[in-house]
């Protein structure tokens, strides 16, 4: 769960008289108010204050004072806010020690009102991200031979980190990743728990291995950088982003980033289509083997499509409908980021409540994805949401696997893209089928950043 | 036609560029410029896929 996610941008607005404070949500206990709720159950948590509160209610995360808007109506006044009403930098104290001190949000107002910062998830380089995806799930199936079973977290994780380091990243900075980096980089993510409201850094074994898994990953990166200049590689054609980082010095000679931070940087633009993105292949793919008749449907639509041998990259790229559909209802249900959160500046007013400045705003997918009132039968899987006449995710502040407004998650056309591109390729090869019960593939909701929980097994076999 | 653009939701992707070139552009700093706001009637067929294949759905088409 990352600012990094969301994209900046925005305009105030003028002053207007106070209303009343959003009321308080019962049971909030002395020092940790709603926090161990939050760490135990987050999207009853956040339906209790929708039930007993209506469209605005307030929680407290060890004394930080959150307030919950559910609906479209007060969601959309959430999204079209203004960057400097709403601040996403300070709102998420968690992330801080994994990306390290001024690292993510050090662009001015200035900077973030520009375009898209990360030119490489414009239109125009998705092609060539599609011929890299199909390629590196290529090299993830090498190994599985006819037939046996895999970790659905661990298959997903390892290989979004070779596609989303490939595509933003380099190339060749890929072929220096092992699986000791993806098990690394899931120690990082596993350090995001809600304690961090407390304090960041408390002694506590969750922040320890965290700490332990950033250092890891510093020295990780100065063994890739230290072959590098060794071969040579890190001066000649096949200089990418990290070696020109690298090699900028200060006029004294020392480097003018130093490892520690181009470290941070790495992290940060991994971070946000990692756990994302693996979490949602995983959920798809459950998805479609709970649902055998939807999982029959793409899978005719897969072979039909690439009957006539044509390549992957593509097709990811058009369209693919029934797949498409399933992966954004398997987004509706089970949304990566289940609460996105803003610091309020300056007085926020929404009808005739007033959120004063220094308390945080939030909005939850998880709810609102959920809410019958615009999803018809909210926890069914039910594709058929998205087709012609129906298209339930045209609310667009209501349907937010990827939050909305001008924040929205600018990776999220790639992230659609890489998922085509990763079922197109997997499919076409292998047969799937659940190895558990079908209710036991859950998420673990322990940590800020959402994992699949396991075991969370399947088996396959060769087509 | 006429086209609009909510500049709330738009976040230079650029994907209307690579549908209705003539019609679209994104200027040094990534922000999207119209660069026909009332494009004549043989670009619909293009400036109707710029809507359509925009990742934030900023932008939409309304008769003259």
């Amino acid at each position: 769960m990352s600012a990094a996610l969301e994209t900046p941008g925005a305009a105030p607005s003028a002053a207007q008289p106070r209303g009343v404070a959003p009321p308080l949500l019962s049971r909030s206990w002395p020092v940790f108010g709603h926090l161990q709720e939050l760490r135990r159950r987050p999207i009853e948590l956040f339906w209790r204050v929708r039930n007993e509160c209506g469209e605005i209610g307030e929680l407290n995360f060890a004394g930080n004072r959150v307030v919950l808007l559910t609906g479209s109506e007060a969601q959309e006044a959430f999204f079209r806010g203004s960057d400097e009403q709403l601040d996403q930098a300070a709102a998420y104290p968690f992330m801080t020690p994994v990306f390290g001190r001024g690292v993510v949000f050090d662009a001015t107002p200035e900077q973030r009102k520009q375009g898209l910062r990360n030119q490489s998830l414009r239109d125009s380089f998705m092609r060539g991200h599609a011929e890299v995806i199909a390629r590196e799930t290529e090299r993830m199936m090498a190994p599985l031979g006819d037939a046996g079973e895999l970790d659905l977290l661990d298959f997903f994780s390892e290989l979004t980190m070779y596609t989303s380091s490939a595509c933003l990243i380099g190339k060749q900075f890929r072929e220096e990743l092992t699986s000791e980096w993806f098990r690394v980089f899931y120690e990082l993510e596993k350090g995001t728990d809600a304690l961090a409201y407390v304090n960041p850094y408390l002694p506590l074994p969750v922040f320890r291995q965290r700490d332990r898994a950033r250092r890891r990953m510093v020295e990780l990166l100065t063994e890739v950088f230290a072959r590098r200049a060794a071969s040579g590689a890190a001066a000649g054609e096949k200089r990418e982003l990290f070696d020109v980082l690298l090699s900028i010095r200060n006029p004294d000679g020392t480097p003018r980033f130093p490892i520690d931070q181009i470290t941070g940087m790495f992290i940060s633009m991994m971070f946000a289509g990692h756990h994302t993105t693996s979490g949602t292949a995983a959920w798809t793919l459950i998805e479609l083997l709970r649902n055998p008749g939807f999982g029959a449907r793409v899978g005719g639509e897969l072979d039909a499509l690439y009957s006539d041998g044509r390549e992957v990259s593509h097709q990811a790229l058009r369209e693919i409908p029934e797949l498409e559909n399933a992966i954004k209802e398997t987004l509706r249900l089970h949304p990566p980021l289940i609460l996105l959160m803003r610091r309020v500046e300056f007085d926020f007013h929404y009808k005739g409540w007033t959120v004063p400045a220094g308390k945080l705003v939030g909005v939850s997918p998880a709810l609102s994805n959920r809410m019958p009132e615009c999803f018809p039968d909210p926890d069914r899987y039910d594709p058929d949401r998205y087709a012609e006449g129906r298209e339930e995710d045209a609310q667009l502040f209501a349907w937010i696997p990827f939050g909305a407004g001008r924040h929205r998650c600018v990776g999220a056309a790639f992230a659609m893209m890489q998922l085509k591109a990763i079922f197109s390729t997997l499919l076409q090869r292998y047969a799937f089928e659940l190895a558990q019960q079908p209710e036991s593939y859950r998420n673990d909701h322990s940590r800020m950043v959402v994992q699949l929980a396991k075991p969370c097994r399947v088996r396959y076999r060769r087509r | 036609m006429k086209i609009h653009v909510d500049m709330d939701l738009c976040q230079g992707h650029g994907a209307c560029v690579a549908e209705a070139p003539s019609v679209f552009a994104l200027d040094r700093d990534g922000r999207l410029v119209v660069l026909n706001e009332s494009p004549d009637e043989p670009l619909r067929d293009a400036v109707k896929a710029a809507v359509k294949y925009c990742p934030t759905r900023a932008l939409r088409l309304e008769p003259n």
